[in-house]
């Protein structure tokens, strides 16, 4: 089921060259949760959100985005 | 197994702990003494120990996450569910039973026919419970 949070993390992560077990290890989650924010089946929580942000270089805002009708834009 | 998270090895080591060890105790009707259940138990906990300790050792990274309780959480909530409506359905079956002289409790048979119905419930509920984060799993939530 997806949820109306999207994110850039899959093309974020593409330009810096890191593996989802590289984001993973940083983030401190496990890759599988990883592969599902990518997917847009999981929406992480705040701290997690931050995290990926930092690890990735980004703005939270940069990262995630709410699409109130659950559609990619 | 390799695309396989810690915690998703350990649910399918305690499915199949589960299956292996509640199967022939149900399925060969050995539910006729308490010994049998006491035994059912010690060989659940016995089996679940060395699997995970295998699997324990086979996994370099051991990390659980949010996500990981999120889906803890999802399956017992199922459990509870579960064996909430067992044994509502249970006590009713019960009265209605011994309501209509069906069954007689002070029969000390009954004693034993009761565990091994209850005991069957909590199975069923831990089953479901770990199904249920399997099936979370593998839809990633």
């Amino acid at each position: 089921m997806k949820s109306g949070i999207r994110n850039q993390i899959r093309e974020l992560r593409a330009g810096r060259e890191m593996t989802q077990q590289d984001l993973a290890d940083r983030v401190g989650v496990t890759r599988q949760t990883v592969i599902a924010m990518e997917q847009d089946k999981y929406s992480p929580s705040l701290e997690t959100a931050f995290k990926v942000a930092i690890a990735l270089g980004v703005t939270l805002e940069q990262c995630f985005r709410y699409e109130p009708n659950g559609k990619r834009a | 197994m390799a695309t396989l998270s810690y915690r998703e090895k350990s649910l399918y080591a305690s499915l199949a702990a589960e299956f292996v060890v509640y199967g022939p105790y149900f399925f060969l009707h050995q539910q006729n003494s308490v010994n049998n259940v006491a035994g059912v138990i010690v060989g659940i906990i016995a089996l679940q120990s060395v699997l995970q300790a295998i699997i324990a050792l086979v996994t370099r990274n051991r990390v659980t996450d949010e996500r990981d309780h999120l889906i803890e959480l999802r399956g017992y909530r199922a459990g509870y569910l579960t064996i909430a409506t067992l044994m509502v359905v249970g006590l009713g079956m019960l009265w209605f039973h011994a309501t209509m002289g069906h069954i007689h409790l002070e029969n000390r048979q009954a004693g034993l026919h009761f565990l091994s119905v209850f005991f069957g419930m909590l199975i069923i509920a831990d089953i479901v419970k770990t199904a249920t984060q399997i099936v979370s799993y593998r839809r990633a939530l």
